[in-house]
């Protein structure tokens, strides 16, 4: 293999791929990065047996060849290197990579690229085709209530439905649930159904570029994989096993009251609570209070106490519609779910204290997220 | 309601300590304070220098000249401080109703502990013993001031120049009758001064206390003779009052021989458990960090801890996590002489209730449902069928 390369698109593809990197695994090749030419392009290839990402990239190829090596001596190396033309040459009796730019010239030992595991064959067939903007959104909204508790192996991923022209992204971790809804431009024919990592969505919306525009998602019959396209970039991932909790059931049906809030006032009143409830057990208090008379103003209370710091109390003008309640909840919970909504107006809908609470934005049907309060004891 | 306190006074205390520091001086007259040149007192005493009638505050030329071959040590108060902190701290494991009135003694409130109050009391002395070197002497009765004075009562009735480990406990009921025939001197209060006063009205001991009208001691010693009055029948109120903020609830079992069978180890666990959940839901409390400890037969301890999610105060989890840690430690059929479980990083029961109404949320109804017919009806009222 013989290749020349511009330092900045080696750069480039690399850090896309080097994320599936697997550097603590039992089998060393997986702590490498395969490097192949492939039809005028040099391709990047990675994978942690759960997920694989490989991307192509321009190059002046001059032999053919592949290999694998040391994912971190290469990216490290190639970070360094000043930015210009980089030649790979392959010395292919001793497996090392010969890595040469400007007046600086690297030998790096590599592993054959036999022993890397073989890469999927994309079958493209019934193939979804996604807006890489509405992706990657709902990818931020959705995957990070996901859980990472390997014992609840389900929870780690996130339930993807895609049924005619609408997809569903759901993910919860025991004590919340995010769930957002989204039109596609192609219907489907056949309803979709599965759990895919969250690490695999969250690696993907952070490799998507605008410039991809549209992610092609394709689940091959009975390999338990979902792969992920895009221009020059393929994204392999295992579907978890297992059947995601059914998380109709716990949306509530209904409310007793419903409080419309300025999402930035709450995002910012939940920040300052939580300065003083991490400290503890991550409690904030929520005092909703409806208008005491006609022409009165109805608000919500936002409090959180720490034993060895002190405490908070923000008082947030709100429009409660139904009745007062008292309701504790985790505030990251709270701050994060704000943190995800786009509008300018929120809803939280609540029952009772130790009811669900459900955060809803004004005037966007397709995002809705549950969170489970605290029991005060 | 009836209480049930607990009185423990390390024998020698400072002495005890340079013993452990340097065991040459076991069986030796020494007493430590401060140096003879400097007019010191006699700080504490030795078993061995008692017997030639040296005492606590004792100025150390005198004892000196009762006991020429006395060996004086210096105080050493920082290392006295940390002993007594350990020993606090044993006190803690049994209750945390835990009053230090010194450095060497304490009150417990040890009503509401279910083992026999002998048990607790031997328990504690042995333990206190075994892992600090330190003898006590301990005292039970139905109040502070009758604890104290059986402690007293059992340390003075000891013979020889060793270390007393005196248990002395009074029955309930049996207070004024205890007291009668000891000197009116040992009641609190009562020093050489009061003393002298009742000898010339012919009261000698406090059994001819209690025989006084309580008005004639009020019109003798005003406010004073009301308490005194009280006192001789053996009547004390106070409650002991703990200064102590609860960080750990644990407890620990010793047992009488080591104990190799797998299924009485895990027994034990569940019972400890079992207690522990029962005192943390008492106090409202729940804890994140549930600690495993042991001690094998050579007396070697260990400790392993692990940290849950959420606060708990439910038995179950405690016995779960206790059993796990268990298993990471001991070898099926290893002997084990001493087992204890316990949760700190405590706080309010707060938890995070959960999507999915798992398992543990109906087992924690079932418990309060448990708990509350326990609490009416007795510990045994209801129990776990197989």
């Amino acid at each position: 293999m013989k290749v020349t390369i511009l330092q900045e698109n080696l750069a480039r593809g690399l850090g896309i791929v080097s994320r599936a990197v697997s550097p603590r695994s039992s089998l060393p090749v997986l702590a490498n990065i395969m490097i192949a030419t492939d039809e005028g392009r040099l391709q990047l290839s990675a994978t942690n047996l759960e997920i694989g990402i490989t991307c192509w990239i321009q190059a002046q190829i001059e032999e053919e060849g592949s290999t694998t090596v040391p994912a971190r001596t290469f990216v490290d190396l190639v970070n360094a290197l000043p930015g210009d033309k980089v030649l790979l040459n392959l010395d292919s009796s001793t497996e090392t990579l010969n890595v040469r730019s400007g007046t600086s010239t690297n030998d790096i030992k590599g592993i054959d690229a036999q022993e890397f595991p073989p890469l999927p064959v994309p079958d493209m067939d019934g193939a979804v085709q996604l807006n890489v903007a509405d992706f990657k959104e709902m990818v931020h909204q959705v995957a990070f209530v996901a859980s990472t508790d390997e014992a609840r192996p389900v929870l780690m991923g996130v339930l993807v439905i895609v049924d005619k022209d609408q997809i569903t992204m759901a993910a919860a971790d025991g004590f919340r649930l995010s769930v957002r809804t989204t039109k596609l431009d192609v219907s489907v024919t056949e309803k979709i159904n599965i759990i895919i990592p969250a690490r695999a969505l969250t690696e993907l919306a952070r490799i998507a570029s605008e410039s991809d525009k549209v992610i092609t998602m394709a689940i091959p019959k009975g390999r338990g994989q979902v792969i992920f396209r895009l221009n020059d970039v393929e994204l392999v991932s295992q579907l978890i096993d297992g059947t995601f909790p059914d998380y109709q059931q716990i949306i509530p049906q209904s409310y007793k009251s419903r409080t419309l809030i300025s999402t930035a006032s709450f995002l910012k009143a939940c920040k300052q609570a939580e300065i003083f409830a991490r400290e503890g057990t991550n409690v904030a208090r929520l005092d909703i209070k409806p208008a005491k008379g006609e022409m009165e103003p109805s608000e919500i209370e936002i409090s959180a106490v720490s034993e060895e710091t002190g405490k908070n109390e923000t008082i947030v003008e709100a429009t409660v519609d139904g009745d007062g309640v008292i309701i504790a909840f985790n505030v990251k919970y709270l701050r994060e779910a704000l943190e995800v909504i786009n509008t300018p107006n929120v809803a939280l809908e609540t029952s009772a204290a130790n009811a669900p609470g459900v955060v809803r934005p004004v005037g966007e049907d397709g995002f809705l997220h549950v969170i489970m309060p605290m029991h005060l004891g | 309601m009836s209480r049930t306190i607990l009185h423990l006074d390390l024998d020698a205390f400072f002495c005890a300590v340079e013993e452990n520091k340097n065991p040459a001086l076991r069986n030796k007259a020494f007493a430590v304070g401060g140096k003879p040149n400097e007019r010191g007192v006699v700080a504490s005493c030795s078993y061995a220098a008692r017997k030639f009638g040296v005492r606590s505050a004792m100025p150390i030329s005198r004892a000196l000249r009762l006991c020429p071959g006395l060996i004086i040590i210096s105080s050493r108060h920082a290392q006295y401080s940390e002993a007594s902190k350990s020993v606090m701290e044993h006190l803690y494991i049994l209750t945390s109703w835990v009053e230090k009135i010194s450095i060497d003694e304490a009150f417990l409130d040890i009503s509401e502990l279910t083992e026999s109050p002998e048990r607790i009391a031997l328990g504690l002395q042995a333990g206190i013993r075994d892992e600090l070197g330190l003898p006590s002497s301990i005292g039970i009765a139905s109040n502070k001031l009758m604890a104290k004075i059986a402690t007293e009562v059992g340390k003075k009735g000891a013979k020889g120049d060793k270390p007393p480990f005196a248990l002395t406990i009074v029955p309930q009921g049996k207070e004024a009758q205890f007291l009668a025939p000891l000197p009116a001197e040992m009641l609190w209060g009562v020093g050489p001064k009061t003393g002298a006063r009742l000898k010339g009205l012919g009261i000698g001991t406090i059994g001819d206390i209690a025989s006084w009208p309580e008005e004639e001691l009020i019109r003798q010693f005003g406010e004073y003779g009301r308490d005194m009055a009280k006192h001789a029948q053996g009547r004390d109120d106070r409650p002991v009052v703990t200064e102590h903020e609860i960080k750990s609830i644990s407890q620990e079992v010793t047992f009488s021989s080591d104990i190799r069978d797998d299924k009485s180890i895990n027994k034990s666990l569940v019972d400890l458990s079992a207690q522990v959940g029962r005192r943390l839901r008492k106090k409202s409390l729940a804890g994140t960090t549930i600690k495993l400890k042991i001690r094998w037969p050579d007396f070697k301890t260990l400790t392993r801890q692990t940290t849950l999610p959420n606060p708990t105060n439910q038995e179950k989890e405690i016995k779960e996590t206790a059993l796990k840690l268990l298993k990471k430690i001991r070898k099926s059929g290893q002997a084990v002489r001493l087992i204890g479980v316990g949760v700190t990083g405590l706080g309010k029961p707060i938890r995070q209730l959960e999507l999915w109404q798992p398992e543990s949320e109906k087992e924690r109804k079932l418990q309060e449902v448990l708990n509350e017919l326990k609490d009416k009806f007795g510990v045994n009222a209801i129990k776990q069928g197989n």
